[in-house]
């Protein structure tokens, strides 16, 4: 009798957060979002591959200007237009987005609803699982690409910034993950929202001058990036322009207060929310 | 948890752990350029003495025999006093001299004894016993330290001089001579033999190793020059602040480069690259009808962000035609 009130106590938030993000994490790791996510990841080594084996002939991979790009020149690049533009926003989109999206569409909620945990917690776990997978992935294959560049006699000289660009990644994809979770949690099609919000609002609005671009998480992002920002193209060129850089305790005091808001909005959405499963 | 994904968590965090680990032993310890990797530039920066403020290298072979040398050979002087050094010496510099390495060492006081601070490594073919007769024949004495032949020559007319003075001409390799004061020639040697030469000075290989495409190049330390110089305060104030420079340049058809410095702070090399930069303007502005000058300024290009300040060049066809031309027409 004892072992049955035990048993049929519901968990703590904490506790389970716990339980859900063990059977999240496997889950994730091993979905075909993976096989989507390695391939995303897994450009840039193989880029930095092709610039190792272009310098071992003797060649420069990158020039501006008739200079010669050095190797850590060329990881700065692709933080910028391959990590923080493109893989950030991008797994954030389609992992953040799927975190309830899934199983509402899987039909699979009802199960975990019906278990004597927080609804909440279901949410909180499955955000956990979502940045332990995608930071297990994106941290690893950006230090193999330092290293891949990078000659180790500028070790010395640049792992500030590689610290910097990975404690950058990392709450890219927790910010962006946190923003996401709510767009899934609320709305019935978070994919094509998310899309619009990371590939069209952000983009557009940071290339406008004006105050909107502080509703966006790549301004302050960008401002703590510590590489200089390259002008691929116009709407480079406009962000450019128009870019300004608050300090670096701003940037990171709103990318925090994004994250917590956005996070307990998502659960307290997934708390109250309806969820009507289609037939 | 499944053991795949433990094996997955597993590795991640071991490569992310090892990246750091290395990371953090290298910032605190530092790497020599050579770790891992084969050290950016010529051989013979292992027998330049690792506190060398300054570097320069050429590859003679190859400037000699680029197209923009062959156009202007005619233009150049007589060849009657390079056939008597070569007669005396057996030393053809177009066809026997393949490199030159040429450094400025530190710790020498370049105002008052500034033959003691140059070293010079050229490879080549050498006919030793025909340089070691000549020597002799003018006084030189021939000796041995670390089992390589040296010439040493002193000075007679001058009577301050020390032995340490003397200039000496070192037979470091079959195909490598060094030429300098007794001094520079010594530290040379041992340089090579003690491994700690310029390719273990990392702040010097960085800006080596930047160097690409270059057949003549020089980089150095322009703080360490200015105060081994011993320039007076006033010249010194109106220098600009700069702690480092290198300077690399491709001939062959035709010439191109890049100048490049690192300032002491940003705000120094803003100043530098708007100084540059209004240079530039006038240039532009002055070239008027003056074809050679407008090919020239409008062939440079500033570039740079940060502490360093970049100007590019190329000295296109059309300028050395119309220097050609000019050349021809004084002659």
């Amino acid at each position: 009798m004892t072992q049955m009130t035990q048993s049929n106590r519901p968990l703590s938030f904490w506790n389970s957060s716990r339980r859900v993000f063990d059977l999240s994490l496997g889950e994730m790791l091993w979905s075909r979002r993976t096989i989507f996510m390695a391939l995303v990841v897994g450009g840039p080594v193989v880029l930095a591959a092709i610039v190792k084996i272009i310098e071992i002939f003797g060649m420069s991979a990158l020039r501006v200007n008739g200079q010669k790009v050095a190797g850590f020149g060329i990881f700065g690049v692709m933080i910028w237009m391959l990590f923080l533009r493109f893989i950030v926003p991008v797994l954030g989109v389609f992992y953040g987005t799927a975190l309830m999206a899934d199983e509402v569409e899987d039909k699979t909620i009802t199960y975990l609803f019906t278990r004597p945990i927080p609804r909440g917690a279901v949410l909180f776990g499955k955000y956990l699982a979502y940045l332990a997978c995608t930071m297990l992935v994106v941290l690893p294959s950006v230090m193999i690409v330092y290293f891949m560049l990078v000659p180790f006699s500028q070790l010395p000289s640049t792992f500030g910034s590689l610290l910097v660009d990975l404690g950058l990644l990392g709450l890219g994809l927790a910010v962006y993950g946190g923003v996401f979770a709510l767009v899934g949690a609320f709305f019935k099609r978070p994919l094509v929202i998310g899309l619009l919000f990371a590939f069209g609002w952000e983009q557009v609005v940071l290339a406008l001058p004006g105050y909107l671009k502080q509703f966006t998480i790549a301004y302050y992002l960008q401002a703590l990036v510590p590489h200089a920002m390259p002008s691929d193209g116009v709407a480079s060129l406009l962000q450019g322009m128009f870019r300004t850089t608050p300090p670096a305790w701003v940037c990171v005091a709103w990318l925090f207060g994004y994250l917590a808001v956005f996070l307990y909005l998502a659960t307290r959405v997934v708390e109250r929310k309806e969820y009507v499963l289609e037939q | 948890m499944s053991n795949k994904t433990r094996y997955f968590v597993a590795i991640s965090g071991a490569i992310l752990v090892i990246g750091l680990g290395t990371g953090l032993v290298a910032s605190y310890m530092g790497f020599p350029v050579s770790v891992f990797s084969s050290a950016a530039g010529p051989e013979e920066l292992q027998y330049v003495p690792a506190d060398a403020s300054v570097v320069a290298y050429a590859n003679v072979r190859d400037v000699m025999s680029s197209q923009f040398r062959q156009r202007f050979r005619e233009l150049e002087p007589s060849s009657q006093d390079k056939n008597e050094f070569e007669e005396k010496t057996g030393l053809n510099f177009e066809e026997d001299i393949d490199s030159v390495v040429a450094a400025v060492l530190g710790k020498t006081d370049l105002s008052t004894k500034p033959h003691e601070g140059f070293l010079l490594l050229a490879r080549g073919r050498f006919q030793a016993a025909r340089l070691e007769a000549l020597a002799l024949e003018h006084g030189a004495v021939i000796g041995d330290y670390q089992g390589k032949s040296i010439i040493t020559h002193h000075d007679n007319d001058n009577t301050n001089d020390t032995p340490a003075d003397d200039m000496a001409v070192g037979f470091v390799e079959a195909d490598l001579i060094a030429f300098g004061s007794v001094t520079a020639v010594h530290a040379a040697i041992d340089a090579r033999r003690d491994n700690r030469n310029i390719v273990s000075n990392n702040d010097m290989m960085k800006l080596v190793n930047e160097i690409d495409n270059a057949n003549a190049w020089a980089v150095g330390r322009f703080d360490a020059i200015a105060s081994q110089a011993h320039l007076p305060a006033e010249v010194q104030n109106y220098m600009p602040a700069i702690s480092w420079f290198s300077a690399a340049t491709h001939v062959n058809g035709g010439v191109s480069g890049t100048l490049k410095a690192e300032a002491k702070d940003e705000t120094s090399a803003q100043n530098l690259r708007d100084v540059i930069q209004g240079v530039l303007a006038v240039a532009k502005l002055q070239s008027g009808n003056n074809a050679a000058v407008k090919i020239m300024a409008d062939s440079l290009v500033l570039s740079g962000k940060g502490k360093t300040v970049a100007v590019a060049f190329t000295v296109p066809s059309e300028l050395l035609d119309v220097i050609e031309g000019m050349a021809k027409g004084r002659k």
